[in-house]
């Protein structure tokens, strides 16, 4: 009788319900679109902003003792203090290891460069680094972090796997116009003790050989430098296994002031909160606890962009879902008022025939909830297509997506529970007045009128 | 109407003093509060409805009819005094106790029937049954055929006359068997011959043992029942046993 009860009463009124039912589809189409934005944004951003680089840096702890005897620096030369490769394994073990996003290994080292024998040589800073390197499950390395980077060629591969043995180097665009060269040249190559001159008593031969495979533009210091991979660069510098920096992209939350407060001072509980977010300090934090020797800290600058762009888009965000909430709420109060009304005679004779308040409510409440979840349903549906097209068109350029791909991922399930259980509180709380008014009235008043 | 002899009156009079007070009232009052200051809408009211009694309420409108009905109808409390119904203490009662015991012990039908219009007779007749206990859709046909709709069953409200609607709504105010039936002007909005075939109804329900507390402003209607309690400004006079003996000796 229940049932029946609830669908010949929400088969009625159509009209108000149509209202009401647009009201809470509105509402949460709006909910739905600005959470299934807010779930991605952060992503987004994180991929926009890595055009600039990493958010966190990790030196040999050595390093980072800046040392100064009035205006001269004692820091220790880099050469004197290395990571090691190997250990960057470890970055995977750490309590946010799913949260990076990239690792850039680097080993910087003066080289001398030159076209050929009693040709002119330069000294370069060249750089080995990881290109198309698997770790996890993926690949990651300088590109991955760089993609502003502009490369003309191809990313350089360990010269074993190059013909002829030869190294493979991609010049800085400065380098290679400085020495002439272009894509498939070769090129000499050595440390500071070479020369490259055929009369020289040091023999030419001790220079390495090498073929440029690509020339690259970034429009900053990788300009005049070279790179390598790591492993040739280790090896050129005989330097096995040895990092002298790295790089690393991590999704973070946005820096707070809590995430400023130094773990070691707070009470356990306290730094329990703090380890267990995503913050960039407390995942340099982990950083520096998994690989020794090492320290590491972010970068300010591009994770305070993240994090006030996140924290101003999201603040928006909220605002503008908490607004679409209220006015469904208000439409949807609006609407079972009069539809409530209408019914009041109905509600006497249930009340006359013994039905409690609780149980005549929990008919209406039980119609508005049906009601929810139809147009919650259609919202989410609604709201997840528009988050879509918002994801295409506004990141769609810069982040390569197209909206076919946006529209593939549209529809995320772990928001229809929230936005189902929005709807449902929207109506509830619209329905909520006009409900116990009903309930107040005098039923055998209402029943003598014949209202 | 016919006339009967003192000694019948004496008689009657005798057969209700010893019939079981199913409705007992003890200085009752109701009153309201109003911008003018409270209102007594039933003042001090003290009279006794005994089991299978067939009761009539008149008086002129304004002289707290409705307050009366609502106090027996258990959707009110009085301000003060003692309201007894089939044994229990009414006026003590909480809200949801009024709730379980109005579905339990009274049966309601409305001038205006008050059948809900996209429901058939037989699940109008379920409603009752559905907030009092279990539904039952045999004893609710059941129900329909006492009052001689059985054939009628199916249809929903607007496809029956006003003089089957108000046969559904008795129907409905009957299936959980209460033992007070309260009619509130029950053919009010009826023709004559509507009118006719619910009096009959009421009269056969009453023959069986039912009690009628009726509020009518039908002096022919009011003639039916044995005993008229008549209101104005809040006052009962309650009237003797007249036509019981009429009914007997019919």
């Amino acid at each position: 009788m229940f049932l029946r009860l609830l669908w010949e009463s929400f088969a009625r009124q159509r009209r108000r319900k149509i209202l009401a039912g647009l009201a809470i589809l509105l509402g949460v189409t709006a909910v739905t679109a600005m959470l299934g934005l807010a779930t991605t944004i952060g992503d987004r951003i994180h991929q926009e902003l890595a055009v600039y680089g990493a958010n966190i840096v990790v030196y040999p702890k050595a390093d980072t003792l800046d040392v100064k005897v009035g205006e001269q620096s004692l820091k220790p030369a880099t050469g004197n203090a290395y990571l090691h490769e190997k250990d960057l394994e470890k970055l995977r073990g750490i309590f946010w290891a799913n949260n990076i996003t990239g690792v850039s290994p680097e080993l910087r080292a003066s080289l001398l460069f030159a076209r050929g024998l009693d040709q002119r040589t330069i000294s370069v800073d060249t750089v080995g680094l990881w290109f198309q390197h698997p770790f996890g499950s993926g690949i990651t390395g300088a590109p991955q972090l760089h993609p502003s980077w502009h490369l003309q060629g191809a990313w350089p591969t360990p010269h074993p796997q190059v013909k002829d043995g030869q190294y493979a180097v991609v010049l800085g665009s400065t380098v290679a116009k400085r020495l002439g060269a272009a894509i498939g040249d070769d090129i000499l190559l050595g440390d500071s003790h070479v020369t490259f001159d055929s009369t020289s008593p040091t023999p030419a031969i001790a220079a390495d050989h090498a073929k440029v495979v690509g020339i690259l533009n970034t429009g900053a210091a990788e300009d005049n430098e070279a790179l390598l991979t790591l492993a040739d660069m280790q090896d050129l510098a005989e330097l096995p296994d040895a990092v002298s920096r790295v790089e690393v992209s991590a999704k973070t939350r946005p820096e707070d002031a809590f995430a400023r407060r130094d773990p070691d001072a707070l009470s356990p509980k306290d730094r329990d909160v703090w380890y267990c977010r995503p913050y960039a300090n407390s995942i340099a934090y982990q950083i520096r606890e998994a690989i020794p020797g090492a320290a590491a800290e972010q970068v300010r600058q591009v994770e305070q962009s993240e994090g006030t762009i996140l924290e101003r888009i999201s603040g928006l965000m909220w605002l503008i879902s908490a607004a679409a909430l209220l006015a469904a709420a208000v439409a949807v109060s609006a609407a079972m008022a009069t539809a409530v009304l209408e019914r009041r005679a109905e509600i006497g004779l249930m009340r006359s025939l013994g039905a409690s308040k609780g149980r005549i409510a929990s008919l209406f409440y039980a119609e508005a909830g049906l009601l929810a979840m139809i147009a919650g349903v259609g919202g989410y549906v609604l709201g997840s297509v528009i988050a879509a097209a918002l994801t295409a068109s506004i990141f769609g350029q810069a982040a390569g997506v197209a909206l076919s791909t946006t529209m593939l991922h549209a529809f995320n399930p772990v928001l229809l529970p929230v936005v189902l259980a929005l709807a449902l509180i929207v109506a509830v709380a619209g329905s909520t007045a006009s409900i116990r008014s009903a309930l107040r009235m005098d039923p055998s008043a209402v029943l003598r009128t014949g209202a | 109407m016919k006339m009967v002899s003192e000694a019948q009156r004496q008689h009657a009079e005798a057969m209700l003093e010893h019939a079981m007070p199913v409705i007992q009232l003890v200085g009752v009052s109701r009153e309201y509060a109003s911008r003018s200051g409270v209102v007594r809408a039933l003042d001090d009211a003290s009279f006794t409805i005994g089991a299978g009694e067939w009761v009539a309420i008149t008086g002129p409108s304004g002289s707290g009819k409705s307050t009366l009905v609502n106090l027996l109808g258990c959707l009110d409390t009085p301000t003060s005094g003692k309201l007894t119904i089939d044994g229990e203490e009414v006026h003590a009662m909480s809200g949801s106790e009024l709730d379980r015991f109005r579905a339990d012990k009274i049966g309601f039908v409305f001038q205006q029937f008050h059948l809900i219009p996209y429901l058939s007779a037989l699940e109008n007749v379920m409603l009752a049954q559905y907030f009092h206990s279990m539904t039952n859709a045999d004893d609710a046909r059941r129900a329909l055929e006492r009052v001689g709709l059985g054939a009628r069953a199916d249809h929903l409200p607007s496809e029956l006359s006003g003089g089957e609607q108000q046969r559904v709504c008795i129907a409905r105010a009957l299936i959980n068997d209460p033992p007070i039936l309260l009619a509130d002007e029950p053919t009010g909005n009826l023709d004559a011959a509507n009118q006719k075939i619910v009096a009959g109804i009421l009269r056969e329900l009453h023959a069986a043992g039912s009690t009628i507390v009726m509020v009518t402003h039908d002096p022919e209607m009011a003639a039916l029942a044995q005993r008229k309690i008549a209101l104005s400004h809040g006052k009962v006079f309650c009237h003797p046993v007249q036509h019981v003996v009429v009914k007997l000796a019919q």
